[in-house]
């Protein structure tokens, strides 16, 4: 069974009386363990299709479910939920919270869940190893760089054990270098862990290691195919 | 929940210069509250204490039924005869939590030094049964001069400025003259044995006290218009007083039993004043705490419109949303009391140490400024403020939890 399976989904905003049509009749399957790159020009609708496969969106039309569960019949704390144990979001300003420390970013989506404190602590320590910010458990995001935030909220993302990680332009405001890196990191989590990784990206960098390319052009998949 | 705590401690913490200005308008309004509280609170155990002692009303105050009514029209008919007085006082003594039963009686007339003559309302009481309601009044107010006492039956004494009015100093002679219970003139020679202050400028100037025999005399009656009763506790005047009606009422003696708050009409009109001036206060530092919180809550929910898009995304529900901003207020309301309880006690010791003074309207020397601490009202007024607080955070808080996932994460 794929893990999101989108059938003529559409999406409209209504700006005053203007009706934008962001997605218009979007059909896409996505495995469990892909590789997936979103990409296309700005306004065409990828941000909005991330919105809706993550579960904080829902459709105006048609029919989208994650991992066997049709979004649009959830309320919204099922939906809370949905997100919690089955989604891990990357964000392209990193979006940790200041007040609290690398740690306590990363357990941040254990404690929404409940889990114990010992339990939590475990598991985001784990996480931050596993990206190379051990020595930054205790430090604020202020004290960190973008590329050490970035490596904190990848661990945040997958600190649930999530089925699939949502990144919307996880580079776009990293250096080269750094960027390169996580990119790196994200192959490898995806690889060894079969964590399904949709993102999406102008990075060329980024667009070379994937395994499958989405285009998107004004709200339509004009190439959903593998990566030529 | 401790995580959550800790993490709305730390968002109250992240805008100091936001948060010190809401929590200092939490803790003088909670101050303000509090002293205000506690000085009321001083005063009406000062104006039950001189009550019950100084004006001498006793706890309770028992009179024959439709005295209240009809006495001062037919006193003779709904006054307690001899029998019955003596009777009545046995039954009440042999209550537990009584310390006495004292008859009195009040004669109205007019006193005269011989030469200037003025108008009196005077109590006949029994001096040594006086003596023990006054207890500790006796104090604040001391009598120049022997006092009244059982040696000398027509010794009497007079408030400071009737005193001075007719030149009637200790020792000397005067007539007092009224009406007798049936309607004749009747004068007797006195003596003043003390003079006193009443505490009040409306009463320091036709205020007597007789001993109860010698106002049986004037009045020609061997009856008694009331018994005094005197409690060990004020705080059993209501079972007291139920009791004796009971116990009374089953005797045979038909009677009316009147609180000292019921008969003190000073007490009575001081104290409504007093509650609806706190009344009006507290309504006040309502309006300014609610108006504080919401404006704190209102700010920080706009300046984290990302960051709750953020906790949405992760998975935290709406009332997880709710729940974190209505417990920064609380935490607001519980810091803010707390500056509040430290401002309470810093005045509090300051009073302490300067023992200000200040003269009352229509009162005849000047009162000590005195606030109590009161530790229960405190931790009231706390659980008050933190409620206050959390309620005030509600509103923007439901405004946080309703927003759009992907709104506030693009907010900017």
């Amino acid at each position: 069974m794929a893990l999101i399976e989108m059938q003529n989904i559409k999406k409209d905003y209504f700006l005053g009386e203007t009706v934008v049509h962001a997605l218009q009749g979007i059909d896409l399957q996505i495995d469990k363990g892909e590789f997936v790159a979103i990409w296309g020009p700005s306004g065409s609708g990828k941000t909005t299709l991330l919105n809706l496969i993550g579960a904080i969106d829902e459709p105006s039309t048609g029919n989208l479910a994650v991992a066997g569960k049709e979004v649009r019949s959830l309320s919204d704390n099922q939906r809370s939920e949905l997100r919690n144990e089955t989604i891990g979001f990357i964000f392209q300003g990193f979006n940790l919270i200041p007040v609290l420390s690398a740690l306590e970013n990363v357990m941040l989506p254990l404690q929404i869940k409940g889990a114990s404190l010992g339990e939590a602590k475990a598991k985001a320590l784990s996480r931050l190893q596993e990206v190379g910010l051990s020595e930054f458990i205790r430090h604020r995001p202020a004290k960190m760089s973008g590329g050490q935030q970035q490596r904190v909220a990848i661990a945040r993302a997958l600190v649930n054990d999530p089925s699939l990680v949502i990144a919307d332009e996880p580079t776009a405001n990293l250096d080269s270098e750094t960027a390169r890196m996580i990119i790196g990191l994200m192959r490898e989590l995806n690889e060894k862990e079969a964590t399904t990784f949709i993102f999406s990206t102008h990075d060329q960098r980024l667009l070379d290691r994937v395994k499958r390319l989405v285009r998107l052009e004004d709200g339509r998949i004009v190439d959903g195919g593998m990566k030529p | 929940m401790m995580k959550w705590t800790k993490l709305a401690i730390r968002n109250i913490l992240r805008n100091k210069r936001r948060s010190f200005v809401t929590l200092l308008a939490i803790g003088v309004g909670f101050a303000a509250i509090s002293l205000f509280y506690g000085y009321v609170h001083n005063m009406y155990d000062g104006l039950r204490f001189s009550a019950i002692r100084g004006e001498g009303l006793g706890n309770l105050t028992i009179n024959k039924a439709g005295w209240q009514e009809k006495g001062k029209l037919e006193p003779e008919k709904y006054m307690f005869s001899k029998a019955e007085t003596e009777k009545t006082i046995k039954l009440v003594t042999e209550e537990n939590g009584v310390v006495l039963a004292t008859p009195q009686i009040q004669v109205t007339g007019i006193v005269s030094n011989g030469i200037t003559s003025t108008i009196f309302i005077a109590q006949g009481v029994v001096p040594r049964d006086d003596r023990t309601i006054k207890g500790a009044w006796a104090v604040f107010r001391p009598i120049k001069g022997e006092g009244l006492n059982e040696k000398k039956p027509y010794g009497v004494e007079v408030t400071q400025d009737l005193a001075r009015y007719l030149n009637l100093a200790s020792g000397k002679d005067g007539v007092v003259m009224t009406t007798t219970l049936s309607g004749q003139m009747n004068a007797m020679d006195m003596q003043v044995m003390g003079v006193y202050d009443s505490g009040s400028d409306a009463t320091n100037d036709k205020y007597m006290r007789f001993t109860f025999d010698f106002a049986q005399s004037l009045l020609d009656t061997k009856m008694a218009e009331r018994i005094v009763v005197l409690l060990d506790n004020w705080q059993k005047t209501e079972e007291v007083r139920a009791l004796l009606l009971t116990k009374l009422t089953h005797a045979g003696i038909a009677c009316e039993i009147k609180t000292w708050n019921e008969l003190s009409l000073f007490y009575s009109k001081v104290r409504g004043m007093f509650d609806m001036m706190f009344l009006f206060l507290f309504s006040i530092v309502l309006v300014i705490v609610v108006m504080s919180t919401v404006n704190t809550m209102g700010m920080a929910v706009l300046e984290r419109t990302r960051e709750i898009g953020t906790l949405r995304a992760l998975g935290l529900k709406r009332r997880g949303v709710s729940l974190l901003f209505a417990m920064e207020g609380g935490l607001l309301g519980l810091f803010g009391s707390f500056i509040g309880v430290v401002l309470h006690i810093s005045v509090w010791a300051i009073i302490r140490a300067l023992s200000p003074t200040y003269t009352p309207p229509g009162v005849s020397t000047p009162v000590p400024l005195v606030v109590d601490l009161v530790p229960q009202a405190l931790f009231v007024l706390i659980l008050c403020l933190i409620f206050l607080s959390l309620f005030a955070a509600i509103i923007p808080a439901r405004r946080a939890a309703k927003q759009n996932v992907v709104d506030a994460l693009g907010h900017v």
